[in-house]
């Protein structure tokens, strides 16, 4: 396969400025060119336009620079929606809103979520690949919803239209806060695509998650459950869609290759033509003759030259998944049971480029070390869910989170995408995988800059440093401790929840 | 939207009956002088006892002291009031069946599905309403081509204003879809359509003439001056199609052909959106491909409360025919009730009203309901008149009565938002067409229908044709068109509303 190394390392090159943050990389967002260049721009930027926009400087005892890292008695300061500047000791400009704060740190991000989009969307059983959740991304959610969100400080999510169908699309990233404009609300329209295995939801029988009244219930629909062999068949079905993907992509190539060839071709021959007609014309007479009496085709060199070569046949899925296979999109698969999940790992193992995330991973713990030495990080539910849920998070338990993390995974928490409502407790639920045996640090990485990572939006989100976008939490105590209470909340650089709200 | 031909073959006998219920009064040959108490002219200050002059079909001059010609027919009422006819922005009635199974129709003309004999039109001309902009249903992606016609006629050539008026967008669901699946669709139409042209064009270059044995295959004229020159892609889409010019007209394909017109800023757009959310999108996918000039957006749920971004986009609107748009807040249950018309008033949107049915709840109805909710009466008799008028572009030819424009004048015994007034006379580019005191319907309505049921008198026998439509001629007026969905059954005759 000579033509895609070159290309493929075109695309790697390319792809490293939109996700300098990729799971398997080291994470080192400072240390790369892209938001380095963002980053020397951002102080000139303001200072040669003054009083560009209103700026906010945030005193605050502790700052919680990014997990494990925290400055004492610093400050933040904010303007055009970014933070331009973290440190001891800031100045603050004149005009600037000064708020003090015991502690200071990134806002939430739920990487699995139900809020703010349109129910119907959300349900959508007819969703493809190439679905876009941006697309129904709804600004008019009940605003009293947001404010919960807020209140907990959760400040974005992830959503996905047919959340629980067997394919979702592309999902996005958006913030919580309302009143934004639509490019502040959207932080990245294509953050991931979604796939499910197994769910019963799937079955066309058994048990699924419909709204009734704007209400996720749990519905019975009569029919055949999921068995085995549905299962294998979604599986089947999720590892044919990479391999359109990866097959769409080397046909995109050898496309550009053979069109780069005949081109070239093209113009030795009017240069050759130009040179000497009957040369030419000799030369091409002899091949010809040479190539009867080998009995070569030489049809084929003549087809070459006279017919452009065609472009693969465009299909929208395969486009998208072909950027999944080529690690430009980072793929979600909720897969819960060991078959299935060892299936997925198996399955995935020849894409390399694949940035593959576990979703659900109700019985991860019996293939950890696989997941631990593929560097897959897993998006997990610490819910326990009672009885009547559906069969697949019967096996879901708080204890999963921590376990996973001490075999070296990398554990990312979600609020399961199901209620819009309960985006809200997020950091209750990581409270609760703390509870059972989580390390908090790597619990507050999972709700920040390891969700903003496994989402390509790392280098806007998940940490409070210079050049990112001000989605920040002003609370009275430690994040993640139960006693904490979230007294202000910046988004996108505006102060969308004080303590009277 | 196929023609139902034979069926209307069929009907001819029932429609020269139907035709009389609505009869060409007087062929006036356009030209007429209506003499009026009082002439709301919409276009300045009201004239007591006034005279209109129509020539050709066309208004020559109003005012107080305008001469009539000598040989003109006059209509002389001095207890009644004149005023323009009104303009329906949007509607799906009068067709027979308004939506179709596929979801991108761009090819197809709501011409062909138009019924001239639908008591839709017969109903609309009894309210008043003289210029009807049809459009394809709202439960597509991208539909028919619409068409403006006047509410008189039996052919749709009679009934024709401008064809291909515009083209129906739509960026809210359609049943059984969600609108991330409806973007997705949406998206893609306008995605094909540019992919389809750069391929047209690399074909051209590559010297293949697939497409033009093609366009010959559909029976174009490609000798046709029109057809034989390309010429370089027009508009303001964000995408631009490099070396289009080579590419002779005639060659685009006629499915992908209208949509091309809309994207070049040729053919107008009626954008449906029945949630803010959707008002979003159709906003931005008219961006993305050219269409902000030229789009109307024909409102629906609670649109309204993107009014914001609607005025930013400086769009103008036809609203939903529920004025008024209800909601429980979700904290307290106290249930909230918004007058849309009202919203956009106060964002300076220019906004026409639509008719929630063609009698009791026809544009005159809702422009009074306006005026009930406290819109200045000014801007909701525009909201039926001349903002729809603008909207379709045919500023310049109704909406409102002075010299130059289409003789489309209403006769009515009080103000057009009374309750108490009904239309009288309703004159047609210069021909009376509807005079209600010979209304058989109307009549049949408050004496009573005759016992045996009979044809009105005049009607035309029915002939050997269509032995089985026997049993329509003359009976049963409340028979309806299937396609037509929120008739009423009785024929209007009171402007039934409640209130003034």
């Amino acid at each position: 396969m000579w033509i895609h190394s070159g290309f493929l390392a075109l695309l790697l090159s390319s792809t490293l400025v939109g996700n300098q943050d990729a799971p398997q990389k080291p994470p080192e967002p400072d240390k790369h060119e892209a938001p380095a260049k963002q980053e020397s721009a951002a102080p000139q930027k303001p200072e040669a336009e003054k009083n560009s926009g209103p700026s906010i400087l945030i005193r605050a005892k502790r700052v919680f620079v990014r997990p494990g890292e925290v400055l004492e008695q610093a400050s933040v300061l904010v303007r055009d929606g970014k933070i331009i500047a973290v440190g001891k000791d800031l100045a603050a400009p004149k005009g600037a809103q000064v708020l003090e704060a015991e502690v200071v740190c990134a806002g939430f991000l739920d990487p699995w979520s139900a809020l703010c989009i349109d129910s119907g969307s959300w349900s959508e059983p007819g969703a493809t690949a190439a679905t876009r959740a941006v697309d129904a991304f709804d600004p008019w959610t009940p605003e009293s919803l947001r404010k919960d969100t807020l209140r907990a400080g959760v400040t974005s999510v992830r959503i996905q239209a047919g959340s629980y169908s067997r394919t979702s699309g592309v999902g996005s990233v958006v913030r919580v806060a309302p009143q934004l404009d639509l490019e502040h609300a959207v932080v990245n329209a294509a953050s991931c695509v979604s796939m499910n295995i197994g769910l019963t939801s799937n079955a066309g029988g058994g048990q699924s998650v419909e709204f009734v009244d704007g209400q996720p219930t749990l519905v019975d629909t009569r029919g055949r459950p999921m068995d085995t062999f549905d299962r294998l068949s979604d599986l089947d079905r999720v590892l044919s869609a990479l391999e359109s993907g990866r097959t769409y992509l080397y046909s995109l190539v050898d496309h550009k290759h053979e069109l780069e060839d005949w081109q070239k071709k093209i113009v030795e021959k009017e240069t050759e033509l130009e040179k000497d007609a009957k040369k030419a014309k000799k030369d091409r007479e002899k091949a010809q003759k040479e190539a009867e009496e080998k009995a070569k085709t030489f049809e084929d060199k003549r087809y070459r030259e006279d017919k452009r070569p065609q472009p693969p046949r465009y299909d929208e899925d395969a486009e998208v998944m072909s950027r999944v296979a080529d690690g430009v999109l980072p793929f979600f698969v909720q897969a819960h049971r060991v078959a299935e999940l060892r299936g997925l790992v198996e399955g995935t193992q020849d894409f390399d480029r694949l940035r593959l995330v576990v979703v659900g991973a109700s019985q991860a713990r019996t293939c950890a070390h696989q997941l631990a030495e593929r560097g897959i990080p897993v998006l997990l539910w610490p819910a326990l869910r009672g009885k009547g849920a559906p069969e697949e998070y019967t096996g879901g338990d708080p204890s999963l989170a921590g376990d996973l993390a001490r075999s070296g995974v990398s554990v990312l928490l979600g609020s399961g995408g199901v209620d819009p409502a309960s985006t809200r407790d997020l950091p209750l639920l990581a409270q609760l995988a703390i509870g059972h045996g989580l390390d908090r640090v790597k619990a507050f990485e999972a709700l920040t800059i390891g969700a903003a990572r496994a989402l390509d939006v790392s280098d806007r989100l998940g940490s409070v440093e210079r050049g990112k976008d001000a989605d920040l939490l002003l609370l009275d105590g430690d994040p993640l401790d139960a006693g904490t209470r979230v007294q202000r909340v910046i988004s996108a650089g505006r102060l969308v929840l004080n303590p009277e709200d | 939207m196929t023609t139902p031909i034979f069926r209307n073959l069929a009907r001819i006998p029932a429609l020269a009956a139907l035709a009389l219920l609505a009869p060409t009064l007087h062929a006036t040959g356009g030209k007429i002088v209506i003499k009026a108490g009082r002439i709301i002219t919409q276009s300045g200050p009201d004239i007591q006892n006034g005279v209109i002059v129509i020539e050709n079909g066309r208004i020559t001059s109003v005012g107080a002291d305008t001469k009539a010609p000598w040989d003109a027919e006059v209509l002389d009422h001095p207890e009644l009031v004149a005023f323009p006819g009104f303009v329906e922005a949007h509607t799906s009635r009068g067709m027979d069946r308004s939506n179709e199974n596929i979801t991108v129709t761009p090819f197809l003309d709501v011409r062909d599905s138009i019924d001239p004999i639908s008591f839709y039109f017969e109903d609309s001309l009894r309210a008043g309403i003289t210029t009807i902009n049809v459009q394809h249903g709202n439960s597509c992606v991208i539909g028919a081509q619409g068409m403006i016609v006047k509410p008189f006629g039996i052919t749709i050539e009679q009934l024709q204003v401008r064809p291909q008026s515009g083209i129906k967008i739509v960026a809210s669901p359609r049943p059984g879809a969600s609108r991330a699946l409806q973007a997705q669709q949406l998206r893609g139409a306008f995605a094909d359509l540019r992919r389809y042209l750069e391929k047209l064009v690399q074909d051209t270059k590559d010297g293949k003439d697939t497409a033009r044995r093609e366009a010959l295959f559909q029976g174009r004229d490609m000798d046709k001056d029109e057809n034989k020159t390309g010429r370089a892609m027009e508009g303001n889409a964000n995408w631009k199609l490099k070396g289009f010019e080579i590419v002779p007209r005639g060659e685009v394909d006629d499915k992908q052909e209208p949509l091309l017109r809309a994207v070049e800023g040729k053919l107008p757009v009626f954008l449906y959106c029945d949630s803010a959310a959707s008002v979003l999108l159709g906003i931005d996918v008219a961006r993305e491909n050219g269409l902000l000039g030229t789009t109307t957006l024909v409102l629906d749920g609670d649109s309204w409360k993107a009014a914001d971004q609607i005025a930013a986009a400086k769009l103008s609107v036809i609203l939903s025919p529920e004025l008024v748009y209800s909601e429980r807040d979700p904290v307290t249950g106290k249930e909230v009730r918004t007058f849309v018309p009202g919203v956009f008033d106060k964002k300076g949107v220019h906004f026409a009203l639509q008719s929630l049915n063609q009698s009791s709840q026809s544009l005159w109805f809702q422009a009074a309901t306006c005026v009930a909710w406290g819109l200045d009466r000014k801007k909701a008799l525009d909201a039926v008149t001349r903002v729809p008028a603008e909207e379709l572009r045919l500023g310049k030819r109704v909406g409102s009565l002075e010299a130059g424009k289409d003789g489309n004048v209403l006769l009515l015994n009080g103000d057009p938002l009374s309750v108490k007034s009904s239309v009288q006379y309703v004159v047609l580019e210069g021909d009376l067409v509807y005079d209600r005191s010979k209304d058989v319907r109307v009549r049949q309505l408050i004496e009573g229908v005759e016992q045996n049921n009979t044809a009105p008198s005049g009607a035309v026998e029915p002939g050997d044709v269509c032995g089985d439509e026997h049993k329509e001629v003359g009976g049963d007026p409340t028979k309806k068109d299937p396609g037509e969905k929120k008739d009423e059954t009785k024929p209007d005759h009171d402007h039934g509303g409640k209130k003034d």
